[in-house]
């Protein structure tokens, strides 16, 4: 990411036909939703992400993470390569936590600290 | 400030909550700021923080911040934003399984009470009133009705947008090397991006203000510390707690979405080889997953959709400086707030908009916590 | 902890590749999937596959996969189904989720081989039932044997569009449209003329505006298309209705990168590959040591470049953990870079990506019917090496655009064809060499490009024997209509045989009589009062 200024918007915020376009299904998150967070000063994708939330459902933006990249740039006028990426995270898919906290293998140092 | 323009009257190092705050109560005082953020817009503990806004449990130096807090900003902070911060003021409860848990609140809990916030010690059977889902394993609680949660992230970027809308000027990617003196006073932030310039200069950077502040020959104690925090898939409400425990197995809550935001530490990140990288540490999250089970054992089968991890800037005695530099005119500092530095930063920032436009904080007491007081013990 | 020389994660195309090379070179290896079949998209890929035979050209995906199989079982190579690789760590960590819970298996090198998700685009009605991935489709049709619907419209024209247009077609769906925002089809010339030969319409620079539900169900009942300028923007007034129960969107490919993200390797934003990817050395290696990624994860291309991605990085890990020497690391290594090479060339290589083509390597003019209609128009394939217009029964090569492929070249008996050894130029006929008329190189031309003209069959009559892969195959004898390369009819023909053997594997060679006038123009046959038809698999 390179550098991007922030200053206040000047123009009104204008309403498009298409706004209530779903972009994030997960969490049902919609273009004109993003378009206003990019009005308010959001600009990159993970900024959006916490504004809005999109990208953060069930697949962690797999689906929606190169729309909202779409509309961020052509918003903001920066090009999408600037703008970020939603990070890979642990886990990658869901799972409960009785699974994941049943992980069977730790390494030795764990155990000896969990015991002491 | 034009984007080629490189100077305001007061320049912020670090975009995250207490610099997005400052900068909106500077910008609304009508004072010209600019903002400069290496990364986004609370890129740091401001967007990784399990969103705790609680009194009890904190070092008495640091109470009246909290306090504050609670008392005249929170409850009024989403209309003042204009978005909503998910404030619930449901109380907190840090839990207790074993006698040594109970002594330990006990004892935080007297502290505490020395200065007038109401929290008490409640039994594991009244905790289990106030928190149905608890397991029969937490023998006692220390119980403060007037803690709470909110979002940080909504928090965090609800300030930056109201100081945008007040015309401060953020400029996000931009490296900080160091400070320079001019003529006496601290004058200039050297950046990958050259020279900038302004009257006062803030430095609220978490972890990374500390190199910055040796460049003028200051040195504040504090090093980093990784924690993790996850969240899980949209539950029905179950609880509005903060929750913490007393052995640190985890703390949390469930948020307004119905996600439920839990973190902690696995207690090894110190001593692995990528301690101080962003990643996640691969022992900490099937412990935290462990630590929760044991009190909510009816989270067991809510998944996980990700976790990452943060760094707290940990100052050696447990609480933040926060304090004009004395020796370094035109130089205030922020930093070292040891993991709790969200749910008291709404009113840090006035305590830092008085340090910087009057001299010295009125409102608030913050006078325990100044840069100087690093003594060597003996 | 328990540990591995290598864990595989994704035991698709270049997992399992990657797998067998590592097997081969005595690494004790472990490939994690998260699907309860291995395969990855292979066993879906029922078209022939490009190349050459190195790449397994002319072989359908699903046999590849099938022999990638049987070649890692005999190997002994360990394939753990549904165990879900959660994260990795930089000290090459890997959790995996399997049965009930976590384990964590430490590795010297591992190797992300994940893959790629479909991308969608938004529209009015985006999420309505009946809009889907082609890929989605794919998988419905041609593994869970359930046509997605009966009324097709496709969007996107690059090779996935392209391919599955015709697997849909040949599970008896009607294709109605297909369109792409863009100026130009977006795939081979030749995906693109096998579907246009049949009647389906093509509407270049033109996009989805709206999916219809219906009363009942909520489910698309039509969709609107809009023409677009060029600066995609629809140009009010260009809707047009479709009546369409299915839309299949076939945009393009994201690498499925976060596990490399996960374990910390630097990332890039790389357009031409499809999104954020790993930053990779030439043996695939990721930022971290010892972390590999192959295949799409990488950026996006198909599955023979995934299978030699996979070869390579295994081959690197053997080298780096002793199992093989330089010389044979750098030989072996060489080798693949070569056959990489060669499908890397020619017009679709993703070095051209985004680039407007105008000529042949060889300098002929791409024909613009088949960048815009779908289909070569007559006069521009005058200008191509493979028309021969000797008397007699002789082969049409309609094949036009340098896309790396050359089994026709081999599947002569007679040496008519020649590709030589770069295998994206334009096949030529041989001087010298007579065509027998056997159609064995129409049945073995993966893009169907290659037709059998005879013009002295009877007084007055031709006949064009044309790759055929629906079923059931017409019976010598039945009457139906010639559809030239647009799929219109344009005369009534006969089927006189259909030929097929083992070396054509299911790509039937139909010859049907028609008027002598039309053997440059018939290229399909549609049997009368056949209501969808049904393909091969």
């Amino acid at each position: 990411m390179g550098i991007i200024i922030r200053t206040k918007h000047t123009q009104p915020f204008i309403p498009q036909p298409d706004d209530s376009m779903i972009i994030c299904r997960c969490e049902e998150i919609t273009k004109g939703e993003i378009r206003k967070a990019v009005y308010d000063g959001m600009r990159t994708i993970n900024e959006v992400k916490r504004y809005l939330r999109a990208g953060m459902g069930l697949c962690q933006g797999q689906t929606c993470q190169r729309l909202v990249l779409g509309i961020i740039a052509s918003e903001s006028q920066i090009s999408a390569g600037e703008l970020g990426h939603i990070t890979g995270r642990m886990p990658v898919r869901p799972a409960t936590m009785d699974y994941i906290g049943k992980s069977t293998e730790h390494s030795e140092g764990v155990e000896r600290y969990e015991s002491k | 400030m034009k984007a080629n323009d490189k100077s305001a009257d007061v320049i912020i190092i670090g975009g995250g909550i207490m610099g997005c705050s400052t900068a909106y109560r500077l910008a609304k005082e009508g004072v010209s700021v600019l903002v400069l953020e290496a990364k986004e817009i609370g890129n740091g503990g401001s967007s990784r923080n399990a969103g705790g806004v609680r009194q009890s449990a904190r070092d008495i130096r640091e109470l009246p911040l909290a306090m504050y807090a609670v008392s005249n900003i929170w409850p009024t902070l989403s209309e003042e934003l204009d978005i909503d911060v998910e404030y619930v003021q449901n109380g907190n409860l840090r839990l207790g399984k074993t006698e040594a848990h109970v002594t330990a609140l006990t004892n935080l809990v007297k502290k505490s009470t020395s200065v007038g916030l109401d929290v008490r010690m409640i039994t594991g059977n009244e905790a289990r009133e106030i928190c149905p889902y608890m397991s029969d394993e937490v023998l006692g609680a220390s119980w403060c009705p007037s803690d709470g949660h909110a979002n940080p992230l909504h928090t965090t970027l609800g300030f930056y947008k109201k100081a945008l809308e007040y015309g401060a000027t953020f400029a996000t990617g931009i490296q900080v090397f160091g400070l320079q003196k001019v003529k006496g006073r601290v004058r200039q932030v050297v950046t990958d991006d050259g020279i900038y310039e302004a009257q006062h200069i803030l430095l609220c950077a978490g972890h990374a203000s500390r190199a910055i502040a040796n460049t003028v020959g200051i040195d504040i104690p504090v090093e980093r510390e990784t924690s993790e925090v996850f969240v899980t898939e949209q539950m029905k409400p179950m609880f509005g707690q903060m929750l913490g425990t007393s052995d640190a197995d985890f703390y949390g809550h469930q948020s307004a979405h119905g996600s439920f935001v839990l973190g902690g530490m696995g207690g090894l990140e110190k001593f692995t080889s990528n301690y101080y990288g962003d990643e996640t540490h691969n022992v900490t999250l099937p412990k935290l997953s462990r630590g929760v089970i044991k009190y909510f054992p009816d989270l067991a089968n809510v998944k996980i959709i990700r976790s990452w991890a943060g760094q707290y800037d940990v100052c050696a005695d447990g609480v933040p400086v926060i304090d004009n530099v004395s020796e370094v005119p035109g130089l205030t500092i922020a930093f070292g707030f040891c993991g709790h530095g969200f749910g008291i930063a709404p009113a840090v920032s006035i305590a830092l908009c008085e340090l910087i436009m009057k001299g010295k904080s009125e409102t608030i007491d913050i006078s325990k916590l100044n840069y100087d007081r690093f003594a060597a013990k003996g | 902890m328990k540990r591995y020389e290598v864990i595989i994660v994704g035991a698709g195309p270049s997992g399992l590749s990657a797998a067998i090379e590592a097997a081969q070179s005595g690494l004790q290896v472990v490939v994690f999937d998260e699907n309860g079949r291995p395969g990855g998209q292979l066993f879906k890929q029922i078209h022939k596959f490009f190349g050459s035979k190195e790449h397994q050209a002319k072989i359908r995906g699903v046999r590849i996969g099938e022999n990638l199989l049987a070649q890692a079982k005999e190997l002994g190579v360990k394939v753990i189904l549904n165990a879900t690789v959660l994260g990795i760590y930089k000290n090459k960590e890997v959790s995996v989720l399997i049965e009930k819970e976590v384990q964590n298996y430490k590795a010297d090198a591992v190797i992300i081989a994940t893959g790629a998700a479909e991308n969608m685009i938004p529209f009015e009605g985006w999420t309505l039932p009946g809009v889907m991935g082609a890929g989605a489709a794919q998988t419905m049709m041609n593994i869970q044997g359930v046509r997605p619907g009966s009324k097709i419209l496709m969007v996107g024209s690059g090779n996935v569009g392209l391919v599955v247009s015709y697997q849909l077609m040949q599970a008896g769906c009607k294709v109605e449209a297909i369109i792409d925002a863009a100026p130009r089809i977006g795939g081979y010339g030749v995906h693109a003329s096998k579907v246009a030969r049949t009647g389906v319409p093509f509407y270049t620079s033109y996009t989805v505006l709206e999916a219809k539900g219906n009363a009942t169900d909520g489910s698309v009942s039509s969709a609107v298309i809009a023409k677009v300028d060029e600066r995609f923007k629809p140009i009010p007034g260009t809707q047009i209705e479709l009546d369409v129960d299915t839309i299949c969107i076939a945009v393009g490919l994201s690498p499925m990168s976060q596990l490399a993200d996960n374990a910390g390797c630097e990332m890039t934003f790389a357009p031409t590959k499809g999104g954020n990817v790993p930053v990779l050395t030439q043996d695939g290696e990721t930022s971290i040591k010892g972390i590999f990624c192959a295949g799409d994860v990488g950026g996006i291309e198909e599955a023979s470049s995934a299978m030699i991605q996979g070869k390579i990085a295994a081959t690197a890990i053997a080298q780096e953990l002793g199992y093989i020497d330089h010389d044979t690391f750098e030989e072996k290594k060489s080798i693949y870079a070569d056959s990489l090479l060669k499908l890397r060339a020619g017009m679709f290589a993703p070095g051209s990506k985004g680039k407007v083509i105008d000529k042949t390597d060889e300098g002929y003019t791409i024909s613009k019917s088949i960048l815009t209609h779908g289909y070569l128009a007559e006069s521009e394939l005058s200008d191509f090496p493979a028309l021969d217009t000797s008397g007699g029964e002789h082969i049409v090569i309609e094949c036009t655009q340098n896309i790396p492929c050359d089994p026709c070249q081999s599947a002569c008996p007679q040496g008519c064809i020649i590709v030589g050894d770069n295998i994206t130029l334009l096949p030529k006929l041989s001087k010298e060499k007579k065509c027998t008329g056997c159609g064995l190189c129409v049945g073995v031309c993966s893009g169907q490009a290659i037709f059998l003209v005879n013009d002295s069959y009877a007084d007055g009559y031709g006949t064009v024997g044309l790759p055929y892969e629906f079923l059931p195959y017409p019976k010598a004898g039945t009457i139906g209509k010639a559809l030239d390369r647009s799929g219109r009819e344009i005369c009534d023909a006969t089927v006189v045989e259909v030929r097929a053997n083992k070396v054509m594997d299911k790509t039937a060679m139909l010859v049907m009589k028609v008027p002598l006038a039309q053997i440059g123009s018939a290229r399909f046959f549609q049997p009368i009062g056949l209501e969808s038809l049904e393909g091969v698999s």
